[in-house]
C-alpha cells in the first residue's frame, strides 16, 4: 500500500540525521522571516512610538468633572441650556433638561500650566508629558456602537481594532509574548462586547489575547494538570519530529508551523515570568499602589502594561470599568459618587505607568492614550447624574513622540459641543498610526470588494500634536 | 422562471478585458446611462456558450475525462505545464471525504477503496459520499459563512432569536435533498411571500435577519436604526446572491463598479416593507400556559427595575444582579420561527440618502435591480406591488441573469480546490478578479441552469475530473511558472478548517455524537470568557452532555461569544459575509491543540481507543493511529519514532501528538 512517495521520504531521512538538521535550521530561520508576526518597517522614518498603551476609560468619563474646565456652566447651574449652544441628542436626558454645574475644584500644573481637576492631581503631575484634547468627537451616543467606533473606527460589529491593525502593520517585537494584549476589568463586561477588541476579517494571527485575573491571564499557557514541563518538551519533540519526516522542500506553511510550535514553548516558559509581579521593588509596587485599596487591580494591569511594553508587546488595553453600568465611568445616576470613586482606582496607577516608563526611557517610544467611548452631558440626568456625550470631549495622548504640556481644541463655555480644531475618532485613530509609522492610505486589507482601513474616510493628522 | 425585470443583450468578449479606468461615473455620465465598458464587464454580459477544447495529442485525450479537465488543461499547455499524476487512491478517499462532510473517512471506507479494482470504484464513492446527510452538513456551513449566520443580534444585548437554528436546519435539509439553488435563492429572499404557510419557506425568509441588529435603552434613533437594518441586509444580497459590493453605492456612486447611488437605495427598496416577523409555532394551551409563568417572572423583574429608579448607587450592583437572576427565570421561549413578512402600511419611503445619512434624504426612489444590469431606461416597480421580493428573486433567479449562476458555481470550485476561478468570490465588479478559466466558468454556469439549478451534479462533475484527481506534489518547474496554481497544474492542499478539526477530533476520538438538527447546543467554556459577556447569563449550558460532542455546525453561533478552539483557527467573525475562511498559522493554535481542554480530554478518548483497538504493542498502537489521523499506514521513520517514544512515554502524550500532526490538520 505504501507509494513510492513514502518510500523516497524514508530514504531521504536515511541519509543522516545530521543533513536533516541543518537543512531544518534552514528552513526555521526562513520561516521566521516568513511569520506574520514578524517585525515589519514602518511606512516611513522618524516615527518613535513602537508601542501603543491605552488606557480605556469605559462607559465614558465626563469631560466637564476632568480636563475641561467650565465655569459657565457652574453659573448656568439650574437652568435649561441657552439656545445659543445648539441642540444635542442625547440618550436618555430630554430637551426640557437642566444644566448642571460641575463641584470639582481645577487647578493648573507643570510648566504649563494646564488645569486639570482634583479628581486626577497625581496624573497632573505629568502633564507636561500630556496633549489633552479637549475637541473630540464621535458619531454615537450609545455605548455598543460608540464602543465599536472608538476602538474599530465603524459603529457596527466586523471590523478589525487599532490594536489588530497596528500588529498587522508592524508585527510583533516579541516572541514570547502575544502581540496584543487586552487587559479587562475583573469588574465584569463591556456592552460592545468581544467583537469590539477583535481581528475583524482580517487573518486570526491578529487576534487580541484577552488577559484574564489573577496568575495565570492567558489562557492555554499553563500545562493541563499532571502534565510536567519535561514531559510536554517530549511530546513537542516529538510533533516537531514528525512533521519534519513529512516536510516537503521549501515549504513555508509547514516550517511556519514548525515554528509556530517552538514559539508556544517559548510562550510557555518565558511569558510566566512576565506575568509575576513579584520580582518587582517594593518602591515601584508603592509607586503603582499595589497592595492598596482602591488602586490595587489597575496599579497591577498598569504596572504589567510597563513590563509588556518592555518585553516588545505591540499594542496593550488596560479598561477601566466593567459590568453594570456604575460599575463603569458611566455616571447616570450620580456623577460625584462614580467618578470619585472610579477616579481612586485609576489616577496613581495612571500617574505612576507615566513616570516609570519616563524613567526607565521608555516614554518616547510609548504611546499612552486617555480616554473612553465619549464624555457626558452638561445637563443633568435625574438631578446629580450626567447622560452620555458625543459631541465634544476629552482624550488625551502621551509618550511616542506626542509634544506634551498642551491643551489641543476646545468645546464651547458650557462643554457641550467641539467649537475649535474639532478632532473626530478616525483622527485620533490616524494620528496614533502616524505616530507608530504608519500611513492610513497603506495599511489596508481586502474585505468584501473593498480595501477597507481603520479610518474607513480620510482621518486628519491632529495638528501640532507630534514634539 | 422569468422575471418583471429583463437583462440586455450583451455577449461575452471571448477574453475579459481588465478594466484599468478608474473614474467616478456619475461626474462623466447622465443617471442610468452606462459605458460600454460597463455594460460589457465579463461578469455583466450573458454567459457564452463556448466550445470545449479538443486535443490531437493521445495522451491528452486520455487525461481528459471531463469538458473541465479539457478547459484546463488547454489553459495549462498555454504555459508549458501539465498536470499533476493522479493522487494515491489513500489520499483520494481521504481528500473526497473531508472535502464532501467535513469527516474522515472510516477505517473501513478507506480499506474497501484502496483494494476495489473495479473501474467505478471512484464514482460508486462519490456518489455514495454525495448522498451522505453529512454533505448537507458540510456544504451548509460554507452557505452559512456567506450569509453571516449567527443566532444573536451582536451590540450590547446580544439577545438569543427564537428558533434561529431553523434556517441553519433549513439549509442543511435544502442542500441534502439537492433543492435546485434558483428555489434556494427565493425561498431565502421571498420565502414568507410565495409559501407563507410552510414552516421552511418561512424559517428560510429569515435569511432577512441573519445580521446584527443594534437595539438599545433611551433615544431610540428610529430612524438611523431601520436605515442601520435594510443597510445590512441589502449588503447581504449583494454579497451572497450577486458578488455585486453594492454598499460602496451607499454614500456615492461606486468608485469602480457602475453601481449609482440610485441603484443602491433602489435595490434597498424591495425591503423596505418588511419587517421582523417572529411566527409562533405553539398551542394556545401552551401559549396561555406561558403567559402565566412568563408573567411571573415580568412582575418581578418590573418590582426590581422599579427600586432601581430610586436605589442609591451603592445598591445598584446588587439589584442589577437580582435583575439578572430573575430574568433568567423566564421560560424557554415557545417554538419560534424567526422570520420577516410585509407590512405596506409601515413601509418605509426610501430616500436617496446624501452620504448614507438617513437626515439628509433626497429624491424618493423606486424598487429596481442596478440598472447596468437591465434595458437602457427600464421602469421601476410601483410601491404598493404585494410580493416585492417575489420580484427581486425572480430577477436574481432568472436564467439569463448573468451573475446568479456563476456566482454559485465560483463558490462551489473555491471549495473544492480552495480557491475560485473568480479569485474574490464575493466581488464579481471591475475591482474584483477576473476568471483565470472564464469559458470554463461559463460552462459550469450553463450546465448548473440547464440541469435545473441542482448542485449535486456539478459536484460530481468537478469530483470526476482529473483535475481534482491529481497529486498535491509539490513541482519546482511548474511552481516558478504558476506559484499561486491559478493553472491547477496539481491539488492545492489545505488546511483542515475549524469545523473540520474539532469534528474529526471527535470522529477520532470516537465521541463523536452524530445527531442531526434541532437547537442549538451551548457547550462549557471558562468562565473567564462568559464573564466577559454584557449578560452571562445568556451561556447557559446545555446540560446533556452527549450534545457538547455534536458536530460544530450545531454548535450555537453567538456574535459575542465564540468558541476560542474556533477563532483560534480561523473561524469567521460572524458579523458580516465570509466567502473564503484564512488558514492563517501561529502559536496560539499551537497553545489551543497542546494545552486547550478539548484536545486534552479527547486526547485521552483517543489513547483509550487505541489501546482498547490496538491492544499493548506500541507499533499496532502507532499504525491504527496513523490510520485514524492521516488516513495511511506510518513510514518506516514515523513508526520507529512513535514506537521510542511509546516505549518510555504516556499513549495519552502521543495521542495528543497525532493531533498536531501536518498529516491530520491537511488534506493533501
Amino acid at each position: 500500500m505504501l507509494g513510492r512517495r513514502s518510500f523516497l521520504k524514508d530514504s531521504l531521512c536515511g541519509i543522516g540525521s545530521l543533513a536533516l538538521v541543518s537543512l531544518m535550521r534552514d528552513e526555521q530561520l526562513r520561516a521566521a522571516t516568513r511569520n506574520p508576526l514578524a517585525p515589519k518597517p514602518p511606512h516611513f522614518n522618524g516615527a518613535k512610538a513602537k508601542s501603543v498603551i491605552f488606557l480605556f476609560m469605559a462607559g465614558g468619563p465626563s469631560h466637564i468633572e476632568t480636563f475641561d474646565p467650565k465655569p459657565l456652566l457652574n453659573e448656568l447651574n439650574g437652568q435649561r441650556r441657552p439656545s445659543s449652544f445648539g441642540d444635542a441628542k442625547y440618550q436618555f436626558v430630554e430637551s426640557d433638561a437642566k444644566l448642571l454645574g460641575c463641584q470639582r475644584k481645577f487647578a493648573r500644573y507643570g510648566k504649563s500650566g494646564i488645569e486639570v481637576s482634583d479628581l486626577f492631581q497625581q496624573t497632573a503631575e505629568c502633564i507636561d508629558d500630556i496633549a489633552v484634547i479637549r475637541s473630540c468627537h464621535g458619531h454615537k451616543v450609545v455605548h455598543s456602537a460608540a464602543q465599536y467606533e472608538l476602538l474599530t473606527g465603524r459603529t457596527v460589529p466586523g471590523f478589525p481594532s487599532m490594536g489588530s491593525w497596528s500588529v498587522f502593520g508592524l508585527g510583533s517585537e516579541s516572541d514570547s509574548l502575544p502581540a496584543y494584549v487586552v487587559m479587562p476589568d475583573p469588574d465584569g463586561a463591556l456592552e460592545a462586547g468581544q467583537p469590539m477588541y477583535t481581528n475583524g476579517f482580517l487573518p486570526a494571527v491578529y487576534q487580541p489575547t484577552m488577559f484574564r485575573p489573577g496568575a495565570t491571564p492567558v489562557r492555554n499557557l499553563n500545562l493541563p494538570a499532571g502534565i510536567s514541563l519535561a514531559e510536554r518538551r517530549r511530546t513537542v519533540d516529538l510533533i516537531r519530529k514528525l512533521n519534519e519526516a513529512h516536510l516537503a522542500a521549501e515549504d513555508d506553511e509547514f516550517a511556519a508551523r514548525i515554528s509556530a510550535y517552538e514559539l508556544a514553548f517559548k510562550m510557555q516558559t518565558e511569558a510566566p515570568e512576565v506575568f509575576d509581579l513579584s520580582d518587582e521593588p517594593q518602591s515601584t509596587l508603592d509607586l503603582y499602589g499595589v497592595g492598596k485599596d482602591p488602586t490595587d487591580d489597575y496599579a497591577r494591569r498598569c504596572l504589567m502594561a510597563r513590563r509588556l511594553v518592555e518585553k516588545g508587546v505591540r499594542f496593550s488595553v488596560v479598561v477601566s470599568g466593567g459590568g453594570p453600568g456604575n460599575k463603569q465611568w458611566d455616571a447616570h445616576k450620580d456623577i460625584e459618587e462614580n467618578h470619585l470613586r472610579m477616579a481612586a482606582q485609576v489616577d496613581q496607577p495612571m500617574a505612576a505607568l507615566l513616570k516609570d516608563l519616563k524613567q526607565r526611557a521608555l516614554l518616547d517610544s510609548t504611546l499612552v492614550l486617555w480616554g473612553g467611548e465619549f464624555g457626558r452631558s452638561p445637563e443633568a440626568q435625574g438631578g446629580k447624574g450626567r447622560d452620555h456625550h458625543n459631541l465634544g470631549f476629552t482624550m488625551w495622548m502621551a509618550g511616542g513622540g506626542v509634544k506634551g504640556g498642551q491643551a489641543i481644541g476646545a468645546t464651547d463655555d458650557i462643554g457641550l459641543k467641539a467649537v475649535e480644531s474639532p478632532y473626530h475618532f478616525r483622527d485620533v485613530h490616524t494620528t496614533i498610526l502616524h505616530l507608530l509609522g504608519l500611513d492610513q492610505d497603506q495599511l489596508t486589507y481586502p474585505h468584501l470588494g473593498r480595501d477597507e482601513r481603520l479610518t474607513e474616510i480620510q482621518g486628519e493628522l491632529i495638528k501640532g500634536i507630534i514634539a | 422562471m422569468s422575471s418583471y425585470f429583463t437583462f440586455p443583450r450583451r455577449i461575452a468578449a471571448a477574453i475579459p478585458i481588465l478594466t484599468t479606468v478608474l473614474i467616478c461615473a456619475a461626474e462623466c455620465i447622465a443617471e442610468d446611462e452606462y459605458f460600454d465598458y460597463e455594460r460589457e464587464h465579463w461578469a455583466f454580459v450573458e454567459r457564452g456558450d463556448w466550445p470545449v477544447p479538443s486535443f490531437d495529442d493521445v495522451r491528452h485525450q486520455c487525461w481528459v475525462r471531463t469538458p473541465i479537465d479539457a478547459f484546463v488543461l488547454r489553459k495549462q499547455l498555454e504555459r508549458n505545464l501539465r498536470p499533476s499524476p493522479e493522487a494515491a487512491r489513500e489520499t483520494l478517499v481521504r481528500r473526497l471525504t473531508f472535502q464532501i462532510t467535513g469527516l474522515p473517512p472510516a477505517l473501513q471506507e478507506v480499506e474497501v477503496f484502496v483494494s476495489d479494482e473495479s473501474p467505478n470504484a471512484y464514482e460508486r464513492l462519490v456518489d455514495r459520499l454525495l448522498a451522505s446527510p453529512h454533505y448537507g452538513e458540510h456544504w451548509g456551513q460554507h452557505w452559512l459563512d456567506v450569509v453571516r449566520y449567527a443566532e444573536t443580534e451582536g451590540f450590547e444585548y446580544d439577545a438569543h432569536r427564537p428558533g434561529a437554528w431553523r434556517f441553519r436546519d433549513y439549509v442543511i435539509q435544502s442542500l441534502n435533498e439537492d433543492k435546485p439553488y434558483d428555489q434556494f435563492v427565493r425561498e431565502q429572499l421571498a420565502g414568507d411571500e410565495l409559501n407563507p404557510e410552510d414552516h421552511a419557506s418561512l424559517a428560510a425568509a429569515g435569511f432577512h435577519r441573519l445580521g446584527p441588529v443594534r437595539r438599545n435603552a433611551g433615544n431610540a434613533e428610529v430612524a438611523f436604526s431601520r436605515n442601520e437594518v435594510l443597510t445590512e441586509r441589502t449588503d447581504a444580497i449583494g454579497a451572497a446572491f450577486l458578488a455585486v459590493t453594492v454598499g460602496c453605492a451607499r454614500c456615492h456612486d461606486h468608485m469602480f463598479d457602475p453601481i449609482r447611488q440610485t441603484d443602491y437605495y433602489r435595490l434597498q427598496a424591495f425591503l423596505a416593507s418588511s419587517f421582523e416577523h417572529d411566527v409562533e409555532l405553539a398551542t394556545d394551551d401552551e401559549k396561555a400556559a406561558w403567559r402565566v409563568a412568563s408573567k411571573a417572572v415580568e412582575a418581578e423583574v418590573k418590582r426590581i427595575k422599579d427600586s432601581l429608579k430610586d436605589a442609591p448607587a451603592e445598591d445598584e450592583e446588587r439589584l442589577l444582579a437580582e435583575l439578572n437572576t430573575a430574568q433568567a427565570k423566564m421560560p424557554l421561549p415557545l417554538p419560534t420561527i424567526s422570520s420577516i413578512k410585509n407590512d405596506a402600511k409601515e413601509r418605509t419611503l426610501i430616500h436617496l440618502l446624501e452620504r448614507g445619512d438617513p437626515e439628509k434624504p433626497g429624491e424618493l426612489v423606486t424598487m429596481r435591480p442596478p440598472g447596468v444590469l437591465l434595458p437602457e431606461g427600464a421602469e421601476g416597480l410601483p410601491d404598493d406591488i404585494p410580493t416585492p421580493r417575489t420580484h427581486l428573486a425572480e430577477w436574481i433567479t432568472d436564467a439569463k441573469n448573468p451573475l446568479t449562476a456563476r456566482v454559485i458555481v465560483n463558490r462551489l470550485w473555491l471549495y473544492h480546490f480552495g480557491a475560485g476561478l473568480v479569485t474574490t468570490p464575493n466581488d464579481f465588479g471591475i475591482n474584483g478578479g477576473i476568471p483565470s478559466h472564464p469559458e470554463l466558468l461559463d460552462y459550469l454556469a450553463n450546465e448548473l441552469v440547464a440541469g435545473g439549478w441542482q448542485l449535486k451534479p456539478i459536484h460530481r462533475m468537478i469530483l470526476l475530473s482529473s483535475t481534482y484527481r491529481q497529486s498535491s506534489e509539490p513541482n519546482a518547474e511548474f511552481h516558478a511558472i504558476d506559484p499561486d496554481n491559478r493553472r491547477l497544474w496539481r491539488f492545492s492542499r489545505r488546511r483542515l478548517a475549524a469545523d473540520e478539526i474539532r469534528d474529526t477530533m471527535l470522529a477520532i476520538a470516537g465521541t463523536i455524537n452524530l445527531k442531526a438538527g434541532g437547537p442549538s447546543v451551548i457547550a462549557p467554556v471558562d468562565q473567564e470568557l462568559i464573564d466577559l459577556l454584557y449578560k452571562p447569563s445568556q451561556w447557559e449550558v446545555t446540560p446533556d452532555e452527549r450534545e457538547h460532542h455534536r458536530r460544530s455546525i450545531y454548535l450555537i453561533a453567538k456574535r459575542n461569544l465564540r468558541l476560542p478552539f474556533m477563532e483560534v483557527f480561523d473561524q469567521p467573525d460572524l458579523q458580516t459575509s465570509c466567502a473564503r475562511r484564512e488558514s492563517s498559522t501561529h502559536s496560539p493554535q499551537a497553545l489551543e491543540m497542546l494545552n486547550g481542554k478539548l484536545s486534552n480530554q479527547l486526547a485521552a478518548a483517543f489513547a483509550e481507543r487505541l489501546r482498547r483497538e490496538a491492544g499493548s504493542a506500541a507499533s499496532d498502537q502507532a499504525n491504527l493511529a496513523y490510520r485514524l489521523v492521516a488516513g495511511r499506514e506510518p513510514t518506516e521513520a514515523e513508526r520507529m519514532l512513535s514506537t521510542e517514544f511509546l516505549a518510555s512515554y504516556s499513549l495519552r502524550e502521543f495521542a495528543l501528538a497525532m493531533f498536531n500532526l501536518n498529516a491530520f490538520l491537511y488534506v493533501e
